[in-house]
Formats: structure tokens, C-alpha cells, sequence
């Protein structure tokens, strides 16, 4: 997770909301592209399930979206993807081949909990009262998504003990 | 040379999707080279990209720039080609520790002395991982391997002391355990007017060792920055360099100060000193022609 160039303390409500957007669509950028790594690995579950969060996050995006069109229209963003990094994405080294659906909603979680931690350390830097409330808002759907995954995870049967690993080709002699 | 627009990091990302192993290193550095090209702003048909042969190599098909992954170890030497026709285009090489180190190493001094106005990344995995896990020459000694059963007996070439050496203006290294970064010195070689070289630890996740993998890289990294690194010491940039395998020291080792003529500006310079002279196109073949 990383920031670049964001002044908290002066973050406006515009871009609190394009911020807010782009942790969104970086989220279901990456998250598409797993799912395609996935299929192109032979790994249909794990691809399905994050297929799914694909569609979560376009639908976070989309509330967010209308929000600020709501408000503010068409007018200018700016704030910019280059400003932020695995916010809200699973980090690129979270995907494994043949990875199990199990492991597949724990790169979720982890990566919905690394957004809560986000959103809860720009908090106390922030001055505006229209935007520290939308952090809030922000802070405490993150919880809400790792439950919703949890939910996911409950409805999984035992896993087999199995790890991604167990289908690595061992170095084989030459 | 067109004028710079507004380029975001999409518009250099084609439709072919990646078939790197997921979880693997260089899907970060494709997105450093996205951003860092949008942030260059140069239309992607102003960039020829130029690879060899490994899984980096691939690199070049999945952005929207002219590619070609060609020959092993012979990025170089192509990427020089393409850079004297066209001296405009803005030439990106890339490949594997193996491409760049091995095979191709002998090219590296060349386009080094020449100051080829070109940047060159190279994925550096310690492995050959297309071939399915062989002893690469960045390999650690003692590395345990289908062609080092019982270790290793070689010292890993240095990459960054090796073109340090042969006089490199810029040497950087850089890390997907830091995109940001990643991106701003891939920009910066670019903005290098000379030869640049990015030494990225990119790690495999199918045939690497546990302590090369992103958590094992962030244990050791360090940035040059925080360790008050002065780039225009070269001296300093060796010394710091001598650590890689044990530290990993992210940022920019050394940019030359004033740096030197490219061979592109010396070609200029002769072609107008002996434009003067030279003969009308219609009458060269006089020159083989026996009268």
C-alpha cells in the first residue's frame, strides 16, 4: 500500500470522493486481472470468486460515482491513479497458480483489511468535516466487506490441505 | 518528435494478457513501465520497446508501444539499430538476469562506451524460469537447482557493479515491493539523456527461493534516499552497489552530472560536418563505377 502526493489536511470533498473512486477501480482492475490469470491457469474457482468481487467493487465505484456527479458534476479530477498503489487491490503476489477458492477469499480479506487500515490512518490528518465523515463511511464499509467475504469463506467446505504449492513442478534433472 | 499530451497508464497497456505465473514479479514492473511512460507522455508509436527471450521478454506484447521480442540475449544490439534509423523514437530493451547477463552480456560494455540513448530493464530473478529453473548468472552461490544439484559453484555476476563499471551514466535498481518508486526511476532513466540501466528484482514465484519472494525483498530493502546516497558519487554508487545479494537498495545509484555527448548527437554532428562534402544521392554509385 502505498500514497504519493496526497495532502490529507487540505483534501477536499471533491477529491476525497475521486479518490475514493480510484481505490475502487484499481481494486477492480486488479481483481480482473486475476481472474484472468486465474482462467489462463486452469484455476475456474478462485477466477469465479474473483469475478465476483470484480463486480463488488464496479458497484462501490458506480454508488461512489453518482455521488460526485451528484455534487459536483463534471467538474474536473484532480487527483490521479499514479497517487495511489494496492489501496484496496490484493497485492500482486497474493495470486498463485491453482490457488484454492479458500486462498483466493483470503487475499480478499487481507486486502479489504489492509483498506480499513487506510482509510483509519489518514483519519486523524484530515480537517475537513465533510471528508473525515466520508472516511468514516468509507472506514466502516471496509468492515462490512471483510464480513461479507467472511460470509463467503463460511459457506466453503473444509479445506483439503492442499496448497498451491502441492502443483509446482519440482526442478526436474535436465 | 511530437509535442508531450496527456497519456494516462491505460493507453500504454495492450489487449494481450499476460501469461506470467500469478503472483509473479514482472506483472509490477509492467505497470511501473505504464505509469512510468504516461508520465513521459510520448504517444505509444514514438516508443519501440525491444526484448530477448525469457518471461520478461514478453514484456514489449503487453504494452501498446512498437515491440519486439527478439533474439536471445540481443535486445541491444537491435534496440541500437532501431535507435540510429530512427533517432526520434523514444528505445526501451528489457529481458531476464540470463538475456541481459549471459548471452547478451558482451553487448552491455558497447552500448555503454557508445552512450546509446537507450534504457534497459532487466527482470532480474536469479533463475532461468522459462526453461524451468536453471542456474542464471545472478544465481547465489550455493543455489540448489536442476543444473546445481549440489549448489552452486559460481559468484553471481553483480549486475549493478558490472555497468557501473563499464561507465554507466545512470544505474538504478528498483522493486515491485515498491510500485511508486518503481515508477519514478523508470521515469527518470528514461529523462536520462544516454544510456540508463534499471536492474529490477523481479521475483519467481515458481522457481525462486523463499527469501526472494516480495516479503524476503522488503526485509532487506532500503532506500538510497533515506540513506542520505549521493548520485553523482560513483565512488559512493560502487561501494553501495558491492552489497547487492545481501541488501537490496532501491533508488538511483548514480546519474552522471554532465553527462556526455550520445552516440545519436555524435552521428548528428559528423553527418553536418561532412554533409558539406558529401556527394548528391543520384551520383554515390559514381563512386563504384569505373569510368
Amino acid at each position: 500500500m502505498a500514497i504519493q502526493g496526497i495532502d490529507f489536511a487540505n483534501l477536499s470533498l471533491k477529491d476525497a470522493l475521486d479518490l475514493a473512486i480510484l481505490v475502487e477501480d484499481e481494486a477492480q482492475e486488479r481483481y480482473e486481472e486475476f481472474a484472468t490469470q486465474m482462467d489462463q491457469h486452469q484455476t475456474p474457482h478462485a477466477a469465479q470468486f474473483f469475478r465476483y468481487m470484480v463486480k463488488n467493487e464496479a458497484k462501490h465505484g458506480q454508488e461512489l460515482q453518482a455521488r460526485r456527479v451528484q455534487r459536483f458534476g463534471d467538474a474536473p479530477r484532480s487527483v490521479t491513479r499514479a497517487m495511489i498503489f494496492d489501496i484496496e487491490a490484493p497485492d500482486y503476489d497474493a495470486a498463485r497458480a491453482f490457488m484454492s477458492p479458500r486462498k483466493a477469499m483470503e487475499a480478499a480479506l487481507a486486502s479489504e483489511v489492509k483498506a480499513h487500515a487506510f482509510f483509519v490512518s489518514a483519519l486523524p490528518a484530515l480537517k475537513d468535516s465533510e471528508v473525515r465523515a466520508l472516511f468514516e463511511e468509507l472506514r466502516d464499509e471496509e468492515v462490512e466487506h471483510q464480513e461479507m467475504v467472511q460470509l463467503e469463506l463460511a459457506k466453503l467446505p473444509p479445506d483439503s490441505g492442499l496448497s498451491d504449492e502441492d502443483f509446482v513442478d519440482e526442478p526436474a534433472a535436465q | 518528435m511530437s509535442a508531450t499530451c496527456d497519456y494516462q497508464a491505460k493507453d500504454y497497456k495492450s489487449d494481450l494478457k499476460p501469461i506470467w505465473c500469478p503472483g509473479c514479479g514482472d506483472f509490477s514492473v509492467v505497470q511501473g513501465i505504464y505509469r512510468a511512460l504516461a508520465a513521459i507522455g510520448r504517444p505509444p508509436h514514438e516508443i519501440a520497446f525491444v526484448s530477448g527471450i525469457g518471461c520478461s521478454s514478453r514484456i514489449p506484447g503487453y504494452t501498446t508501444a512498437y515491440g519486439f521480442n527478439s533474439v536471445h540475449g540481443r535486445s541491444l544490439p537491435i534496440a541500437q539499430g532501431i535507435k540510429l534509423a530512427n533517432p526520434d523514437l523514444l528505445v526501451l530493451a528489457a529481458g531476464g538476469d540470463g538475456d541481459g547477463f549471459s548471452i547478451g552480456g558482451g553487448h552491455i560494455a558497447h552500448l555503454i562506451r557508445r552512450n546509446m540513448d537507450i534504457t534497459y530493464i532487466v527482470m532480474d530473478n536469479q533463475i532461468y524460469g522459462l526453461t524451468k529453473g536453471q542456474l542464471s548468472p545472478t544465481s547465489q552461490k550455493g543455489r540448489v537447482t536442476c543444473t546445481s544439484r549440489y549448489g552452486s559453484m559460481e559468484e553471481p555476476v553483480n549486475p549493478l557493479l558490472y555497468v557501473l563499471a563499464y561507465g554507466a551514466g545512470f544505474v538504478a535498481q528498483a522493486s515491485p515491493t515498491d510500485l511508486v518508486g518503481m515508477a519514478a526511476t523508470i521515469e527518470e532513466a528514461i529523462r536520462y539523456p544516454g544510456f540508463a540501466f534499471v536492474n529490477v528484482q523481479s521475483p519467481c514465484v515458481t522457481y525462486g527461493e523463499e527469501a526472494q519472494q516480495i516479503k524476503g525483498l522488503k526485509a532487506i530493502s532500503e532506500s538510497l534516499q533515506s540513506l542520505g546516497h549521493n548520485p553523482a558519487d560513483r565512488l559512493a554508487a560502487m561501494d553501495l552497489a558491492q552489497q547487492y545479494g545481501q541488501k537490496m537498495h532501491l533508488g538511483v545509484f548514480y546519474r552522471n552530472p554532465e553527462p556526455p555527448p550520445t552516440y545519436g548527437d555524435l552521428v548528428k554532428e559528423r553527418q553536418t560536418l561532412l554533409s558539406k562534402d558529401a556527394l548528391p544521392k543520384e551520383r554515390i554509385l559514381d563512386l563504384f563505377i569505373k569510368k
